[in-house]
């Protein structure tokens, strides 16, 4: 019994593909004419849209070296779904994010301190400015295209490396390929701790380069694993339901990814607090005017609408899943731990948008000097565009991947622990 | 009830086989018994389910430790920062929400932890020195090799000789009447 039949949910890939191209067909279209006219909010979409995957699937591929290194018994079941997702990630990178900085003309509109001739709030230009010249041994383009390329080729030898051996053990059946992948994730956990915490600082932090937290990596890192379990729920119950987990995926199962849903609620808050906490508390103008420009309109003095989305965050996306999960049964009941996992994953999106967005954008009639980018504008469309395009291929190699390949890791020593798991 | 089955604590019966002892406890569960036992000398997996047993309240205790805990942290750094002793330090409010949450939140921890190791004292009747069962020649050998289901005197099915009997239907092997 080597191969079994593609389940008949496999045949949609195409669909996704096309779907996938479309969309972001629409979207680059967008950018590029937007970066013709010097805006750069249609590139902030491909921004947007290619890290909520990317956060997504190196949650998932953290998610599967954890489990292999502590040799979770529970998750061989569901670590083959990661498996077949995380081919994504090196494409993701190289159809978002990789162009978008390489190609000059949206690097410079991103990455403001990249183009020596845009003008920062205090009127002067980036060329001229005393703190990009201190950081320029870490921040200039050459070192960072050379970064860019390290994250895609690290990320992309961990995948390649994890999905060879998981599936070379389908047909050979041999023990010895669980060791080697132990062994890989022992060795690739903190190469990609180190791999993710820089290309957020690259991707993200610096996005406003003025600013600086030590711990935006630990941030980034709580809001992928996050984002990847509520993504696992989420498709765990679609293929519990129709798909090659149906009568496989028990209440067990749900607790455990009930519970790591919980504790990353409550780590993503501790870490996201902290950064607050330790900002607030030591009120250093050069990282305060981040959290400010979030929470007041720098024109009026009032609280600006960045301000809601953030007490959105609190509420919507710490205390509402937390309080949520705190129960048993919201663990257990398939449709509950469903509705938490949307909370999140939406939540998960307001938190990159409340990071990526707010720009200090120079106009010199206004007291600070700057107006600050507004958060409800007909871009967000453009997001979900983005987020639609990018799903649409990732959904799409998955679906390839798993007519290819065994959907479930029929040879692996802990399979039958993992469907028989009790808690 | 008669006056001599008050000095009865209940009826145990020993088990050799994990697969007898279990399949045992889901026939006490299915006849309706709320006051009763299995001890065995380590966990068995499902016998929660097999016993019928509701889970624990003792989560109730740590949630409401931990919102007793949230609020105390809130009055206490309110009332020494802002009621008491008002002071300003590094510009901040009297009071927020924000420089004292790492307190807050501690007391919270705390409180939880109260909760949930008293929780577990109470509804575990802890301290207690002594237990009828401790008399039972054979009960040490319930950490060791056997299986023991224990049938209590309080619950209302509860009769000498029909429970001596069910006991025996289910396939005990030792029957021992237990007495206070």
């Amino acid at each position: 019994m080597s191969s079994s039949l593609p389940h008949a949910l496999t045949a949609h890939w195409k669909k996704f593909l096309v779907l996938g191209v479309v969309a972001l067909a629409v979207v680059w279209s967008f950018a590029f004419i937007g970066v013709q006219n010097h805006e750069n909010r249609q590139a902030l979409s491909v921004l947007v849209g290619s890290l909520f995957w990317i956060s997504i699937l190196i949650g998932m591929l953290l998610l599967t070296m954890i489990t292999r290194v502590f040799d979770a018994g529970w998750a061989p079941l569901v670590r083959r779904n990661w498996e077949l997702l995380i081919v994504a990630l090196p494409v993701v990178l190289l159809i978002g994010v990789v162009p978008l900085a390489f190609l000059t003309d949206f690097r410079h509109a991103l990455w403001d301190w990249t183009d020596a001739s845009h003008v920062l709030p205090s009127g002067h230009t980036v060329g001229h400015d005393p703190i990009l010249q201190a950081k320029s041994w870490f921040l200039n383009e050459k070192f960072f295209l050379v970064r860019i390329a390290l994250y895609v080729a690290v990320f992309g030898v961990l995948v390649t490396l994890l999905r060879r051996w998981s599936f070379a053990q389908d047909t050979d059946r041999t023990a010895g390929h669980t060791h080697r992948l132990h062994a890989v994730s022992a060795v690739g956990i903190p190469i990609s701790a180190v791999a993710l915490t820089m290309f957020a600082f690259d991707c993200l932090m610096a996005l406003s380069y003025h600013w600086f937290s030590t711990m935006y990596g630990v941030w980034f890192f709580a809001l992928s694993i996050r984002l990847a379990l509520a993504v696992t729920v989420i498709l765990t119950y679609k293929l519990s339901n129709g798909g090659w987990l149906d009568g496989l995926l028990n209440q067990a199962h749900r607790h455990v990814l009930g519970c790591l849903m919980l504790a990353f609620t409550v780590f993503w808050a501790y870490i996201s607090f902290s950064q607050y906490f330790l900002i607030y508390t030591a009120n250093i103008p050069e990282e305060t005017f981040w959290y400010n420009i979030r929470e007041i309109d720098a024109a009026t003095g009032l609280k600006s609408e960045w301000w809601s989305v953030s007490m959105y965050l609190i509420f919507g996306f710490f205390f509402l899943p937390f309080l949520s999960l705190l129960f048993y049964r919201t663990k257990i009941v398939a449709g509950r731990l469903l509705t938490v996992a949307w909370i999140i994953l939406i939540g998960g999106l307001v938190d990159l948008w409340f990071n990526a967005l707010p720009r200090q954008v120079y106009d010199k009639s206004t007291p600070e000097g700057f107006v600050v980018t507004p958060f409800l504008t007909s871009s967000l469309l453009l997001d979900l565009a983005a987020i639609i395009g990018f799903g649409g291929i990732v959904i799409a190699l998955f679906l390839r991947g798993a007519a290819k390949h065994e959907t479930i890791p029929v040879h692996d020593p802990r399979i039958l622990e993992s469907i028989n798991y009790h808690e | 009830m008669n006056e001599r089955n008050e000095r009865i604590h209940g009826v145990a019966c020993t088990f050799r086989k994990v697969s007898d002892v279990f399949h045992a406890a889901e026939k006490v569960r299915d006849a309706g018994w709320k006051n009763w036992d299995v001890h065995t000398p380590f966990p068995i997996h499902g016998m929660d389910q097999a016993m019928g047993l509701p889970r624990s309240p003792v989560p109730r205790l740590t949630l409401l430790g931990g919102v007793t805990g949230f609020i105390t942290g809130c009055l206490l750094t309110w009332y020494m920062n802002s009621y008491d002793y008002p002071l300003i330090v590094g510009g901040k409010p009297y009071w927020s929400v924000i420089f004292p949450f790492p307190v807050i939140y501690e007391c919270t921890i705390l409180f939880a932890a109260f909760g949930t190791f008293f929780g577990q004292f109470i509804f575990n009747r802890l301290p207690r020195h002594n237990h009828p069962l401790f008399d039972l020649p054979n009960f040490a050998r319930v950490s060791d090799d056997t299986f023991m289901i224990v049938l209590e005197a309080r619950d209302p099915q509860f009769h000498l000789d029909e429970s001596r009997n069910f006991l025996q239907s289910l396939g005990g092997q030792e029957i021992t009447v237990i007495r206070d």
